[in-house]
């Protein structure tokens, strides 16, 4: 049974204290159950602020100004507490790590309904009826830490579902998600929401979550709903630069609106045999007996570009940490050139090679996002004006101009990201090397500096970490893919990536780029991103 | 996300008891140890501490670093105050030297000459066993308390519902933030910079350690807020609280409370009466 408007939202504003501008305008918005309604816009578009009105944190956690009314269940949701509130609307965060309290599974699952003073018996039997329903009954003694992505994600998860919400929400639930446990993650959702629960869903991988099939999408720009409808008439409204949409929609809309695209030309040099690092039967292990990584074997040459693709826990951080030597190998041999990195400071070769993190939080520390890029030049001892110069380039790639005397502390996420790739760049190193440069970025942010990063003329090779594979269509001359800490693929993104079997063996689910591109190989001779194929076509 | 000390269950005698007993006891010891200055009361704090680590079935390749890091600190401590004195002057009065040994440097003209009396060495002697006897039993608890307990133990020894969980995040805080600290230096690292390298005035070098302590200290506030949140989201604090985990004591558990008790009882007469102050054999200083 459908209950209709079973959360309301009526003329909302809101605006954070600390800001000038308005966060949310005039939202007006209504929710029914056994819906799945996706929520989609750029970073800074207002929907984390949405789902914080909803849940409650607005006002509790995050003072602001705010008008409107928000209804759920027929009750005025600024009459309740936010403990009322969290049995009727369950939020899942974007990052399931922040998320989990619990030190095992079955405590983290336990947390709300302990909270909620149910007897002991009542709590046990309905935590383990929620492992059971998302199918990891099998992790419940499980130390959260030490879960994957994708099983910590399906945690956090069953810790709400276990109070029994009628309505869901959720964050950005995919984006740290490796392909396979973000369609799994996404099964479950719409399995909820048949079941009866309302689910709302902000995300960026609008592609993902339309496969299956939510009954409502909402488009988001500054703060205000642009387009509220089906997903069928999603593509005449917003914009295929700003959200990735399915291949063959761009496909559609490019010819027929005859819009005329220049694509950039990457500069990075021929592929040549020279061997820039080379890992020889390398050996890595915390704790003896559980190998991280096993018998890896490769050379990063000159003029690779190169995606290592893999599930969440696959030993992809670990492999690229060795490149830079932050880690050592436990047996076997990284050589950068010809030189081994066990004799070597990290230090040292950050003159060669350069590395993002995942996390931007844990090394921004300056005053100014200047300061905080001429940090990496200065340590490597270049000179005043070159750093000036490095400086300033590598702000206009990541398109963060005008913002050199912000501090970076006081960015927004996707922007930390990028403020942390410049730094990185603006080092100058021959060799570059990033981990999940895409996550947390919207799609418009992320193909930008991808295209700028790829026109450099000073990378002699590049190599990053994705879980996103029309990246590696795009950008890719070579893929690695990683799976159990061993190398199970290495060549041509045209040769590793028509091999669907072997690609859902690792976890990995073909996209609609994919598929466009298998399917044209032969009149386009390579891979390319969709706006291209059709210019082709 | 918070990760836990590294513990394992182990047929321990930590683990033989209620780990409720043993807060007790190891609280009790703490207390009685740091009433004593006589060596002799000091060697039995020191043989039962010593006993308690060998039985408690840790590694040393696990606890190395641990112990690496309180054997400097003990050993940099007692070696302060044996070659100054400080500290001890409180404990005695007069001084019987042993010899005096001049150094064979001097400072601006002034040779230090090290006065080595038996009270001095026989402090240095106490503080070592102390401070082992103390360290040790602190260092052991991490690896042997189960930290999905945390909560339930001191809820159990009797702190509110709100407190115990605090508790609990709180022994879980420590090892997040050495992680959290590896990871920044990592990231640092990889932009060239070397703390090996950091050189000058102690204001600059401070300001040098910027790099580390930044983002590290923001990190810590913002994964707090997250705590907050997500505790808030599901509704923590709003009244009583079950806690799905059960303690249940046995008889040897009300044997080790009881004895416990009763040390703490005999420590504290035992000083009243005078006993287990500063000790040196007094055949050496007559």
């Amino acid at each position: 049974m459908k209950i209709p408007n079973l959360l309301t939202i009526e003329n909302l504003n809101f605006r954070y204290l600390i800001r000038e501008e308005p966060a949310l305008k005039d939202i007006n918005l209504c929710f029914s159950s056994g819906e799945v309604s996706l929520i989609a816009g750029a970073s800074g578009c207002g929907k984390t602020t949405l789902i914080r009105c909803i849940n409650g944190l607005i006002p509790h956690s995050y003072r602001g100004e705010k008008t409107g009314q928000i209804t759920a269940f027929g009750k005025d949701l600024s009459t309740l507490k936010l403990a009322e509130i969290s049995q009727m609307i369950g939020t899942v965060l974007q990052d399931p790590e922040r998320q989990i309290l619990g030190t095992k599974v079955v405590n983290e699952v336990a947390f709300g309904l302990e909270n909620l003073s149910f007897s002991r018996s009542e709590i046990l039997n309905r935590v383990d009826e929620s492992l059971a329903r998302l199918k990891i009954s099998d992790l419940r003694n499980r130390d959260t830490f030490s879960l994957s992505g994708g099983e910590k994600q399906k945690v956090a998860l069953a810790g709400v579902l276990a109070m029994r919400p009628g309505i869901l929400l959720l964050d950005e639930p995919l984006a740290s998600l490796d392909p396979a446990s973000a369609e799994e993650t996404l099964a479950i959702l719409r399995i909820l929401a048949d079941e009866g629960m309302a689910i709302l869903m902000v995300e960026h991988r609008v592609e993902d979550v339309l496969k299956i099939h939510p009954e409502r999408v909402i488009f988001m720009s500054s703060g205000e709903v642009r387009y509220q409808g089906t997903a069928g008439e999603l593509d005449e409204t917003i914009n295929y630069r700003d959200v990735k949409l399915p291949a063959p929609m761009i496909i559609d809309r490019v010819k027929k609106q005859k819009d005329v695209h220049t694509f950039p030309v990457f500069k990075l040099p021929e592929q040549n045999k020279q061997s820039l690092v080379s890992f020889r039967n390398v050996e890595y292990f915390y704790e003896e007996g559980v190998p991280i990584l096993h018998g890896i074997s490769l050379d990063i040459r000159h003029g690779d570009v190169i995606a290592v693709l893999g599930p969440n826990g696959a030993g992809k951080t670990t492999l690229v940490k060795h490149a830079i030597g932050l880690l050592k190998p436990k047996a076997g041999q990284v050589l950068i050139g010809e030189r081994d990195t066990s004799k070597m400071s990290v230090a040292e070769i950050a003159q060669t090679l350069g590395y993002v993190f995942q996390s931007p939080s844990h090394m921004l520390f300056a005053p100014t996002v200047e300061e905080e890029l001429s940090f990496g030049p200065q340590n490597l001892g270049h000179n005043k004006t070159s750093i000036t110069k490095e400086v300033k380039e590598a702000i206009d790639i990541v398109n963060l101009s005008g913002m050199e005397q912000i501090p970076p502390l006081s960015l927004s996420f996707g922007q930390q990201k990028r403020v942390s790739i410049a730094a990185v760049l603006a080092m100058r190193s021959k060799i570059l090397v990033m981990d999940e440069p895409s996550a947390g970025q919207d799609y418009r942010n992320y193909i930008d500096f991808m295209d700028a990063i790829l026109q450099l003329p000073n990378f002699d090779a590049i190599l990053f970490i994705t879980h996103d594979i029309d990246l590696a269509v795009i950008y890719a001359n070579r893929i690695l893919m990683v799976n159990n800490g061993q190398l199970v693929a290495d060549g041509k993104p045209q040769d590793i990536l028509k091999d669907y079997d072997h690609l859902h063996k690792n976890r990995l689910v073909p996209t609609s780029l994919l598929d466009v591109n298998l399917k044209y190989l032969g009149k386009t001779g390579r891979f390319m991103r969709a706006e291209q194929i059709a210019q082709v076509l | 996300m918070l990760v836990t000390w590294r513990y394992k269950p182990r047929k321990s005698i930590i683990q033989f008891f209620d780990p409720r007993a043993w807060i007790i006891f190891y609280a009790c010891f703490i207390a009685a140890t740091v009433f004593f200055w006589d060596l002799r009361f000091l060697s039995i704090f020191f043989v039962v501490a010593l006993s308690v680590a060998i039985f408690s079935r840790i590694g040393w390749k696990e606890m190395r670093r641990g112990w690496l890091f309180i054997g400097v600190f003990i050993v940099f401590f007692s070696l302060l105050t044996f070659l100054t004195g400080r500290g001890g002057v409180e404990l005695y009065t007069s001084e019987h030297l042993i010899r005096n040994i001049s150094l064979p440097f001097s400072i601006f003209g002034w040779q230090p000459i090290l006065k080595i009396s038996w009270e001095k060495t026989f402090y240095a002697l106490s503080m070592i066993l102390r401070v082992f006897s103390l360290a040790s039993m602190t260092i052991l608890l991490p690896y042997s308390l189960n930290p999905a307990l945390y909560g339930i133990i001191f809820k159990g020894l009797g702190l509110p519902d709100k407190f115990a969980y605090g508790m609990d995040l709180t022994m879980r805080f420590i090892p997040t933030f050495g992680r959290d600290f590896q990871l920044t230096m990592d990231a640092q690292k990889a932009r060239g910079y070397e703390l090996e390298k950091i050189s000058g005035g102690l204001f600059k070098q401070v300001q040098k350690l910027a790099p580390l302590m930044v983002p590290v200290t923001i990190h810590a506030i913002a994964s707090s807020e997250d705590i907050i949140d997500a505790m808030d989201l599901r509704a923590f604090g709003i009244g009583k609280r079950t806690w799905i985990q059960e303690l249940h004591y046995q008889k040897r558990d009300y044997c080790l409370i009881a004895f416990s008790i009763l040390m703490i009882l005999t420590v504290i007469a035992l000083s009243l009466f005078g006993i287990g102050k500063f000790w040196v054999p007094s055949a050496l200083i007559t």
